[in-house]
């Protein structure tokens, strides 16, 4: 595997050895410890952002290639357990960290896009993944973090918004960033719609009550809350225009949310 | 015989007074990695499953799904058991494909004049409950997931089996009553031990007798030889390996052939099966 390769499966964060570890799955699963290699790929998936979008992919591959030289699915077995295990610790996982927590939702999500089964989606996961949303879009937490990490602002297109008239009382002259609350919010509703726009129409068809649920809840986040950046509204709005366009992208959206108008 | 026992919540594997010879030959531990060949395990009935530990309800409905999921709480066993079900409503349309096929090249031999005493033109009504199908489907999977059953299909392949003597998978989709399928299972599974890797206890001359008989259906067989030849090459990929449900479709859809059809018209009929 070249460096085509180590971007495709985006393993440059892990240290050499390891990387050699995963080289070594994906060629010849039978020789290694597959269960160490699960376990591997779910702690970097809780740490890293960048990997944790696509590592269902690599993953997906690990799978394929034991399948074919053994017949056996002992990695996924290992992958999908350690991911339960996490999933049923997730409250703990949030309150310890909220990087964490998206990164795993991030996570799991990606594993449920590309680890099918003939051609299905996995059903076990449709319920946790729909909770995982869910959690991720509750509008309680935007008051309780007072936090905040070291800025993810690279994954996201930084907008000057208004100032902070909520948390900055007095109108005081305050640079044009987000505050803290703001950030956190906007990680967390980007991370939603970044998941709802790659699995949102396979989760639906799984279980459309849950969708439509959880779409009231987002609807509610986008017209109920007080203060919201405007970088925030216009995710929920898109995504909510997505879904209502049958998860497709129209060309009036397109233009509006996507390309660059001058007013 | 009964060692089914469930571990209490929390504790380690517990080993049984005896665990049964058969375990022993096991490929596989439960939790579906392979095992040395010498590691005791106990039965393959023990559950290692930790009880419910959430409130959550045993099994549950998705609106969309195919039925109530069984209660898992392990989302790896989860999505096994989702494959082998996906698997089985394929094998069932594989197999009947296979016997409308059947069906008609029979019509055409029987429509050209020639008799042939064995068909059964009625159609046989399949078995299709996904619950027995399943349930048959790991029975039959416990039964191939032994040491015994890859020396078998590697010592004896397909094409030189011999009904009556060389064990037969039971075909899971012909209809049985539950006594019948489970005696049926049982005595494949006995018939499966001849070829259990040879132990301080092992009996030589069972291990004996199949080869020599593989040896002396070779020499009968003299003028069909380069025929079933090559059609025993084409198995030979089928054959080997690691079983897989899929590839044993084929062999088990061929229920409705036996040897001596298979080497009057070997070629014409491997055209049309697969």
């Amino acid at each position: 595997m070249g460096e085509t390769g180590k971007e495709e499966y985006k393993i440059q964060s892990f240290d050499s050895e390891t990387q050699k570890l995963l080289k070594t799955a994906l060629k010849d699963p039978s020789n290694v410890d597959l269960e160490k290699v699960a376990n591997i790929i779910v702690d970097q998936s809780l740490k890293d952002s960048v990997f944790s979008k696509e590592a269902g992919r690599i993953c997906y591959t690990i799978i394929q290639a034991e399948s074919k030289q053994v017949g056996q699915s002992i990695f996924r077995r290992s992958l999908l357990n350690r991911l339960q295990q996490e999933y049923k610790d997730r409250e703990e996982l949030r309150t310890r960290s909220l990087q964490a927590w998206i990164c795993y939702v991030t996570f799991i999500c990606n594993i449920f896009d590309y680890l099918r089964v003939n051609n299905m989606p996995m059903m076990a996961l449709v319920n946790p993944v729909y909770d995982c949303l869910f959690r991720l879009a509750q509008p309680d937490s935007l008051q309780k973090e007072e936090e905040v990490s070291a800025g993810r602002a690279a994954d996201v297109p930084v907008v000057l918004p208004r100032t902070c008239k909520k948390h900055s009382p007095g109108g005081a002259e305050k640079p044009p960033l987000l505050c803290a609350q703001h950030l956190l919010f906007l990680l967390k509703v980007d991370c939603l719609v970044l998941q709802l726009h790659r699995i949102g129409e396979q989760l639906e068809k799984m279980n459309s009550q849950r969708m439509d649920e959880l779409f009231s809840l987002l609807r509610d986040g986008f017209l109920l809350q007080e203060g919201l950046s405007s970088l925030s509204q216009l995710l929920l709005l898109e995504i909510i225009e997505f879904r209502a366009a049958d998860w497709k992208m129209t060309d009036a959206a397109q233009k509006y949310y996507y390309s660059e108008v001058t007013d | 015989m009964s060692f089914r026992q469930r571990s209490p919540h929390g504790s380690t594997r517990s080993s049984p007074q005896h665990p049964p010879r058969w375990a022993q030959a096991r490929k596989r531990g439960a939790d579906g990695r392979r095992r040395r060949q010498n590691e005791p395990e106990s039965s393959a009935f023990e559950e290692n499953k930790p009880g419910p530990e959430d409130g959550r309800l045993d099994s549950f409905t998705t609106p969309e799904g195919p039925g109530p999921l069984s209660r898992c709480l392990d989302w790896g066993t989860a999505v096994e058991e989702d494959e082998m079900r996906t698997n089985v409503h394929k094998e069932i349309a594989r197999h009947r494909r296979k016997l409308l096929i059947n069906e008609f090249s029979r019509e055409r031999k029987s429509s050209s004049g020639s008799s042939d005493s064995k068909e059964s033109t009625v159609t046989v009504e399949l078995e299709t409950d996904e619950v027995v199908l399943m349930r048959r489907q790991k029975q039959i999977n416990y039964g191939k997931n032994t040491i015994a059953y890859d020396r078998y299909i590697k010592e004896v392949p397909r094409c030189h089996r011999i009904p009556g003597v060389h064990p037969r998978t039971p075909n899971k989709f012909k209809k049985y009553s539950r006594r019948s399928w489970d005696q049926q299972i049982k005595l494949w599974k006995v018939a499966l031990h001849s070829w259990d890797p040879p132990t301080e206890g092992g009996c030589d001359l069972q291990e004996i007798c199949p080869v020599d008989l593989c040896e002396m259906e070779t020499e009968s067989v003299g003028s069909n030889s380069t025929e079933s030849q090559t059609s025993c090459q084409d198995n030979d990929d089928t054959c080997s390996g690691t079983p897989t449900k899929v590839r044993h479709v084929d062999y088990q859809a061929e229920g409705e052939f036996d040897l001596e059809v298979c080497l009057s018209e070997p070629l014409k009929e491997f055209d049309t099966v697969s």
